[in-house]
């Protein structure tokens, strides 16, 4: 694919000198881009696997009832869920937890311990057996007035709604740094064909085939391709270790997924691979397309 | 300038001779039919211009300038399309050959430009070396049949010179060696002895009759009314558009 010798002095071309470069910085962002979507696309897969297969019941405090009252509401609930299909276990959090759980928000001095606080209870399905969520649903309800269950649907599909749209829009950007470096490429191509038309002409009359000339613009262009690809690549790549180190710095787990998966990896790598390939042929497709308007 | 060692080459033409399969199947080498050619919307350069051109044949193109010399071996080189009429080559109407097949077809047409057309980058070797490249040639036999005929058109010791740093002469010989290595059935030369003294100019006829001799069917569009005047071949004369053939004593 690379040729060792050329007939047309393109290294020395301006237009071709800076295509690393343009390469370069195109790969560079199409590399973040397509991180924040794997990123994301591992997040989503995260989150929707910590919501999945758990469903939570949840029994409002009523007031004036005592500790010994609402034990038993949760204790009824619990034995509604046990006899449910497809349901492995139930487990009424404590109140401790729950405490913990509201003290963010509202706060340190806050009573918490007066608060009607409702009772939650952790419902583990079973992955092998479909679960009556709509049965339990109902025998709860009909049991236990002030109970309710939450399957988190409604959350999940929003957020996998949420994450879609982002990495459609990643999808995009990546199409459009494509693109943008296929114009560049085009560009530059056909600055190259002005700049060596009295050669080419030459090569023409003399038998070279189109496939001849192309060749010679195609080869230059995929090596300057993979240059830049590798520029950008590296920088890509070092910039997302420097975020994942200032992540990590902040010791909070905003990004806790900011570890690629090993498939992943293949897929940024192939990033500058991809954009090598775009140059060769947009490069091609334009010496094509200008030789056969010659005679 | 050294003067080519015109014996050397013409020894290395009959050494190819050995090796070149002239075909001359078809009657005509090129034949103009009505032939018309115009450069985009400008008038007519060429105007109903019909002539035949038979295999092994030699004319020198002659005219005023203007007259549309170079656009005629433009058609003749496959440089430009005619707007109207039929030229073919080899016996092939041009128009109708698939746009692929006609680098093979430029491969049997050796052109000496007038301005040479050198590739100013590339060595007097890779200059030569370029028509058999394109075509495919093994790198090892291109060696081989390059530095024979640098040898014996004396630029043996130019190999690897770039064409700037030769003389107008040197520089012309290296045109002819590139236009002839591919052992072409057609050589046009356009004014090749514009840029070499008298006696050069009568050389580098005598190598193109030598070519001739082998089967070549030659062109050669000139100014030089001594020269033309001084080998005895047919005139193919241009003027106000038109072409008519002339003799002036010739001996075909």
């Amino acid at each position: 694919m690379l040729l060792r010798r050329s007939d047309l002095p393109l290294s020395k071309d301006p237009a071709v000198r800076i295509l690393p470069w343009v390469v370069g910085l195109m790969v560079y962002l199409a590399t973040l881009t397509l991180a924040v979507a794997l990123l994301i696309s591992t997040l989503a897969a995260d989150w929707s696997a910590g919501l999945t297969g758990t469903v939570t019941i949840h029994i409002t405090a009523i007031s004036d009832e005592t500790d010994t009252e609402m034990t038993r509401r949760v204790e009824e609930a619990i034995r509604i869920a046990m006899k449910t299909p497809g349901v492995d276990s139930a487990r009424a959090v404590p109140v401790a937890q729950v405490a913990a759980l509201l003290a963010p928000w509202l706060g340190d001095k806050a009573p918490i311990d007066d608060l009607p606080l409702p009772r939650i209870i952790d419902v583990q399905l079973s992955s092998s057996e479909k679960p009556d969520i709509a049965g339990l649903k109902t025998r709860l309800t009909e049991a236990i007035p002030s109970a309710g269950l939450d399957d988190h649907q409604l959350w999940r599909d929003r957020l996998v709604n949420f994450l879609s749209a982002i990495q459609l829009v990643a999808g995009v950007m990546v199409a459009l740094i494509g693109v943008t470096t296929a114009t560049v490429v085009v560009f530059a191509t056909r600055s190259g064909l002005a700049v060596h038309n009295e050669v080419i002409e030459v090569l023409h009359l003399i038998g070279a085939r189109d496939e001849y000339v192309a060749h010679q613009f195609q080869s230059n262009a995929l090596k300057l391709g993979l240059r830049g690809g590798a520029i950008g690549s590296v920088g890509g790549i070092l910039t997302l270790l420097a975020i994942r180190y200032s992540a990590a710095n902040l010791e909070i787990e905003v990004f806790p997924t900011l570890i690629f998966q090993l498939w992943q990896w293949p897929v940024l790598l192939g990033v500058p691979l991809l954009a090598a390939l775009i140059v060769r042929f947009s490069a091609r497709f334009t010496v094509m397309q200008a030789l056969r308007r010659m005679p | 300038m050294s003067v080519p060692r015109t014996h050397y080459f013409i020894a290395f033409l009959r050494h190819l001779q050995t090796r070149v399969l002239v075909t001359n199947a078809a009657n005509s080498v090129v034949r103009f039919e009505n032939v018309g050619m115009r450069y985009e919307a400008g008038p007519e350069v060429l105007r109903d211009v019909t002539f035949t051109l038979p295999p092994a044949s030699f004319h020198f193109l002659t005219g005023p300038s203007g007259a549309g010399k170079s656009s005629l071996l433009r058609l003749m080189y496959l440089a430009n399309r005619p707007s109207r009429g039929v030229v073919s080559l080899f016996g092939k109407d041009v128009s109708q050959i698939e746009r692929r097949a006609l680098p093979e077809l430029r491969r049997n047409i050796g052109v000496v430009f007038q301005d040479f057309r050198l590739l100013d980058h590339q060595s007097v070797f890779d200059n030569v070396a370029l028509p058999l490249r394109v075509a495919g040639g093994k790198e090892d036999q291109i060696r081989k049949h390059v530095s024979e005929l640098l040898q014996w058109v004396g630029l043996e010791n130019a190999l690897d010179n770039l064409p700037s740093t030769l003389s107008g002469g040197e520089q012309q010989r290296v045109a002819i060696a590139r236009a002839v290595i591919g052992r072409p059935r057609l050589l046009l030369a356009d004014e090749p002895t514009g840029n070499v003294d008298d006696a050069i100019a009568v050389r580098l006829l005598y190598l193109f009759e030598e070519l001739n001799r082998m089967g070549t069917s030659v062109v050669i569009a000139t100014h030089n009314e001594a020269l033309v005047s001084r080998f005895k071949h047919r005139q193919l004369h241009l003027e106000h558009g038109g072409v008519e053939f002339r003799s002036d004593g010739a001996d075909s």
